[in-house]
């Protein structure tokens, strides 16, 4: 995935990022360090989805 | 009569945009999307054509000249050349989210001569300019509810605001003087001008179709004189009347004299004082139009730096005429006219035959719109743009002949337009060489808060008089004077500093906007087809009497007989009704000549076409027709209120509805006529405070903070005006059942219980959303440091937290990597408060590439439930204090088991006079036993037919007590109340004003860095005061010690060293003792002395000490130990 010319070696290791878009709800994948555009349509306005992980508040 | 009803709920087409606007919400946006496409449709191009030419000789002594041919300003657009986009419309969703503008391409002709060459014409943009909203220019104009939901608006958007910087921003509406109508005016500042000046003169706004706007001003002197004021780039300049005529005119003296003296050949101080001005002008060597030009040529010329050297004085002079004087006049003839008409009233007034009008009344007033202002910056600008292109052509010129090279790079040098303008609407405040004429220069934009529906409706109809009477001492103009009556809400305006200046239109008021030229254009002929008289045509023979000269916008067209007006204005009427050769919107202002010994105003007919006027509808009895009426026009009317006020061959009109002079917040108020007048100006003060539905679009917001409540309702008990303004689709408050009593001790000075029950049940729950804006450095990006272990149970790999993360003091917040540094960085959140992720967006721009600034909006939620200290308060002004949640248990029931949810003191009823929440109460209950709603539209009710008896038989007819009263226990040992306790159903809103972001406590923390006391303000941790009124509290007590306490020992508490004999606390010094180094010893560093006391003083005071020495003052403390 990422190319050894690309990374020098402290740079971080990039993960994929999942986001949907605010024009045409598209799921698109994107590195961090892609510019912030929907690749169905070029909106430029993108949501983060909403976590799977688990979000729960203790009841006390 | 449409009644209130509760149906919508139920209505099959429920949650389904409509087909069509509201009417009513849309006319709130109206008259500033009329100002605004104006601007676009002709005011643009008017200016552009009035711009001056840029001549200049280059180097190679080159004569260059600059025109702008055209201007035109696109809709908004993705720039072209990105890739990937399928919609190229930009809409004002994406602006608000990403916190952009909301703007298009501003797009000129430029044409430019060398030595009278026409070269080829430069088609360019020159920046983007900001868009009103539903304007021509907008995408949303034409769209329909569906279209805008479909985009994430709301279905009934009126537009008429900007978005500038994700911010949406409006033109304040501000009053000003009535353009081209010769006002007279007393002023006492006037008076310190000169010699000779009195206070006593004539004011005219000139203002073109483009809405360039110059003030003249006509001054009496008290030698008999005149003089005209002509302002040029904010100096102002005074000229005799007779030199700016002579420079009008060529015609001969006696001419201009049987001009003036017409209609006032008895006045023989008129006459003498005319004589003796032009017979003064005759001394200073001036006779004849080329001396008088030639005179103010040479006088003004270095004021017209613009002006090439090579133009002649006589150019000058006309360039000063066209530009300063009479500006809405277009002929000279026409504006000698007007000047004649100004000195004849002058002097009129000045002999006090005729009455001063002063600016104050709403009659001589008009609005200053969104569009025009807009448009008036636009052409200063471009003006500048032009000179700024000669500077740069001048700057890459190296001698020879300009090339289209030289006049691009000249071009690219010149981005100005879009940062002048975006600033202005970010800011409110103007840069201006002229000053365009605008009394402030200030705080002409305002934001619009959506806080709650009321309030963002309110924006749109908020009419201020102007920044600088707010400073000023005088009261006069915050006066309610009777001639606001129907287009200034006498209710709706706030107390305090404000007050009175910042209004309200009423709901009936509309903006007048421009109309067509050509109607414009045929309207004299319309009116020698009525009746009057060409102003050149002079009947032979006859004598016509006296006659009234017409004026149509400031230009006088003819005249009418006396014997004839009355008939001419009832024709004119009628056409106007028709609205066909004379427009609805036209005013006819007759001013009547009095007879001898009453003063009126200066008798003329005057008719006004303009834009930016207020108007409003009445019935024409005598056309039984909806007539729109002007503010000056009303004063000379007679209008009635209801049918049975008509008095035969007087009353000329009827109001339309009895509401008509009410503002559309004053209408929501149930039964204002029954409650004391204030408490409806508190109503609508705290309607605009109160936590409501402020949108639909929640998950789509990005304002910085906005107020919601989760379980709003429709009031039982509401005036048909609710509906009209479709409240019920941004719902505001909550219906309670209240109990009348005094009956915890917890409910003193406005407070208020709250069944502790009905809160577990969730009454007037609610939350904050606040949105922030993160901007990362260039050369970074957002991602989570994968290196940091728990940090991906707080963000994602995105390195923006977790949607439902709870904040608290402390987490993680977002994470970056920084190119440039070469290491992430995490940022914390830093609010005190428990927040809650709600959303988050990252936001692209056009411009790619590391260079720019990463952009991301995380909008967080607060809990906000009522807690013990938040604000409540019913329709009727009647706020309180949530001072105690009473366990349901507790609380008195009624004998069918009823609990109040809410407990409101007695107390507050007979000093405050609310009845119309007593009304409320008697009616909700009523309504809610019925399963309807009732009508608590003003007026309606009267001595005959009382609301109480009304609401009191349908509490009967419902097995309740007549009065609204029950028979209520005890909740604390069962027994049964004597008293008999009002009860019923008050709808209730919960304002924004809570605990939660006002409490402050403090014992130790940061401290000023010069006075070590503690810091102000909530924000920094800082304490509460005690000031100097505090002071004289504690003093008056005799509680020193307190004093000590608050003032030195809890501030700034320090100890000096006081040397004893030069009593003084800033010589002294602790040392070593010189034979050891092992005790110190305190010694004074002037006169060696040993005699060192330690003192405990404020730290402050030490600094004064130190600032008196600075300046070569000693403080002395003549102290005894």
């Amino acid at each position: 995935m990422i190319t050894e010319a690309e990374t020098p070696d402290d740079a971080p290791k990039k993960a994929l990022i999942y986001i949907f878009c605010g024009a045409c709800q598209a799921e698109n994948e994107m590195k961090p360090k892609d510019p912030i555009r929907c690749r169905e349509c070029g909106y430029r306005i993108m949501y983060k989805k909403r976590t799977k992980r688990l979000v729960v508040f203790n009841a006390r | 009569m449409y009644e209130p009803t509760l149906k919508n709920l139920t209505n099959v087409d429920y949650g389904k945009p409509p087909d069509s606007q509201n009417q009513i919400l849309q006319e709130l946006g109206t008259p500033h999307i009329d100002s605004f496409n104006y601007m676009i449709e002709e005011g643009l191009n008017l200016a552009i054509s009035d711009l001056l030419p840029v001549e200049f000789d280059t180097k190679g002594k080159y004569r260059v000249k600059l025109t702008l041919l055209e201007a035109t300003i696109h809709q908004p657009r993705v720039p072209t050349g990105s890739l990937g986009v399928k919609s190229h419309s930009i809409y004002p969703l994406e602006c608000r989210q990403r916190h952009g503008t909301y703007s298009g391409r501003l797009e000129i002709k430029l044409s430019w001569r060398i030595n009278d060459v026409e070269q080829m014409i430069i088609d360019r943009d020159i920046g983007q300019v900001p868009i009103m909203l539903k304007s021509k220019l907008c995408h949303l104009e034409k769209m329909s509810p569906k279209q805008l939901v479909k985009l994430g608006e709301h279905q009934d958007e009126w537009g008429g605001y900007f978005i500038v910087k994700g911010k949406e921003r409006l033109v304040r509406l501000l009053l000003g003087t009535r353009r081209n109508f010769p006002t007279a005016v007393q002023r006492n500042t006037w008076k310190n001008k000169d010699q000779f000046f009195s206070d006593i003169g004539i004011l005219i706004r000139c203002v073109k179709d483009d809405l360039t706007t110059v003030t003249n001003n006509l001054h009496y002197l008290t030698n008999g004189t005149a003089k005209l004021m002509i302002p040029i780039k904010k100096r102002v300049f005074y000229a005799p009347i007779f030199l700016i005529m002579r420079c009008l005119t060529n015609s001969s003296d006696e001419f201009i004299f049987r001009h003036i003296i017409k209609g006032h050949e008895d006045d023989l101080y008129f006459i003498r004082s005319v004589m003796e001005m032009m017979r003064s002008l005759h001394e200073s060597n001036i006779h004849c139009q080329e001396d008088a030009k030639e005179y103010i040529g040479i006088l003004f010329r270095p004021r017209f730096y613009e002006l090439p050297e090579w133009k002649t004085n006589k150019e000058v002079c006309d360039h000063m005429l066209r530009s300063y004087v009479l500006i809405h006049l277009n002929t000279d003839f026409d504006k000698l006219k007007l000047l004649v008409f100004m000195l004849q009233k002058l002097f009129s007034v000045a002999q006090n035959k005729c009455l001063i009008e002063g600016a104050d009344g709403i009659m001589m007033q008009e609005l200053m719109l969104g569009g025009h202002l807009y448009l008036k910056i636009l052409k200063e600008k471009l003006q500048t743009w032009l000179n700024l292109v000669k500077i740069n052509l001048l700057k890459v010129d190296q001698g020879g002949q300009p090339s289209i090279g030289d006049m691009m790079t000249a071009l690219r040098r010149c981005d100005l337009i879009e940062h002048a303008m975006t600033n202005f609407f970010a800011t409110g405040n103007l840069n201006s060489q002229s000053g365009l004429g605008m009394q402030q220069d200030k705080g002409l934009t305002i934001l619009v808060e959506n806080i709650s529906r009321m309030r963002y409706m309110a924006h749109f109809r908020a009419v201020h008089r102007g920044a600088i009477f707010e400073s000023m001492r005088t009261t006069e103009p915050r006066r309610l004077l009777p001639d606001a009556w129907g287009f200034i809400c006498p209710v709706h305006t706030p107390d305090g500093t404000p007050c009175g200046l910042l209004n309200h239109l009423t709901k009936s008021c509309i903006v007048t906007k421009s109309i067509s030229r050509k109607v414009l254009r045929d309207i004299p002929k319309v009116l020698v087809s009525l009746g009057m008289c060409e102003a050149s045509y002079k009947p032979q023979d006859i004598n016509i009497g006296f006659v009234y000269n017409v004026i149509l916008d400031g230009r006088i067209i003819g005249y009418v007989p006396e014997t004839l007006t009355a008939l001419f204005i009832r024709k004119l009427r009628t056409l106007k009704v028709k609205g066909k050769q004379i427009p609805e919107t036209t005013e006819i202002v007759w001013l009547q000549k009095k007879e001898e010994n009453i003063l009126g105003q200066f008798p003329g007919l005057f008719l006004f076409t303009g834009n930016a006027r207020m108007m409003r509808p009445v019935f024409n009895l005598d056309l039984e027709q909806i007539e729109l009426i002007g503010t000056f026009e009303q004063v000379y009317l007679d209008i009635s209120i209801s049918e049975d006020e008509i008095r035969p061959n007087i009353t000329s009109y009827r109001e339309v509805t009895k509401t008509d002079f009410l503002s559309h917040l004053a209408c929501l108020i149930p039964l204002p006529d029954y409650n004391q007048s204030p408490r409806n100006m508190y109503q609508c003060q705290m309607g605009k405070q109160t936590m409501g539905t402020a949108c639909h679009n929640w998950h789509l917001q990005s304002e910085t903070k906005l107020y919601r409540i989760q379980s709003p309702a429709s009031p039982l008990f509401r005036p048909v005006h609710y509906d009209a303004l479709s409240m019920d689709d941004f719902p505001m408050g909550t219906n309670a059942v209240i109990a009348v009593i005094s009956y915890t001790g917890y409910d003193m000075e406005d407070a208020m219980i709250i069944n502790k029950m009905a809160l577990d049940r969730g009454f007037a729950h609610g939350s904050i959303f606040k949105t922030e804006l993160i901007e990362t450095k260039p050369h970074t990006y957002f991602m989570r440091d994968p290196f940091k272990e728990d940090l991906p149970n707080f963000l994602g790999v995105d390195g923006l937290p977790h949607i439902g993360l709870k904040l608290s003091k402390g987490t993680p917040y977002y994470s970056y990597f920084d190119e440039q540094i070469q290491g992430f960085i995490i940022a914390k959140y830093l609010s005190n408060e428990e927040v809650i992720v709600d959303s988050v967006r990252q936001c692209g721009d056009f411009t790619t590439g590391r260079k720019i600034p990463n952009k991301a909006t995380i909008t967080v939620r607060v809990q906000r439930n009522p807690t013990v200290g938040d604000k409540f308060a019913s329709r009727a002004g009647q706020k309180g204090i949530f001072s105690k949640g009473w366990p349901a248990e507790d609380l008195p029931f009624t004998e069918s088991g009823m609990v109040p949810d809410i407990v409101f003191n007695p107390h507050g009823f007979p000093s405050r006079m609310t009845i119309a929440m007593m009304i409320e109460c008697m009616a909700g209950k009523s309504a809610a036993v019925h399963g309807v709603v009732h009508d608590a539209t003003p007026f309606k009710y009267s001595e005959e037919d009382t609301a109480i008896d009304f609401f009191g038989k349908l509490l009967e007819a419902g097995g309740y007590n007549y009065f609204g009263t029950e028979q209520m226990y005890s909740g604390v040992d069962g027994r049964a109340m004597k008293a008999s306790i009002f009860f019923g159903v008050v709808h209730y809103q919960r304002l924004r004003h809570m605990v939660s972001d006002k409490w402050q406590v403090r014992s130790t923390g940061p401290v000023d860095a010069v006075t070590k006391q503690p810091v102000k303000g909530r924000k920094r941790g800082g304490g509460g005061r005690v000031g100097e009124m505090e002071r004289d509290a504690l003093i008056s007590h005799g509680t020193p010690f307190l004093m000590q306490d608050r003032f030195m020992d809890c501030s700034d508490k320090s100890t000096a060293l006081l040397c004893l004999k030069c009593h003084t606390i800033l010589t002294s010094l602790i040392q070593f003792k010189e034979d050891s180094y092992s005790s110190k010893i305190a010694k004074c560093r002037t006169c060696d002395s040993t005699q060192v006391q330690e003192i405990g003083i404020p730290n402050v005071f030490r600094y004064l000490c130190s600032e008196l020495a600075a300046i070569n003052i000693k403080l002395q403390l003549n102290i005894e130990v």
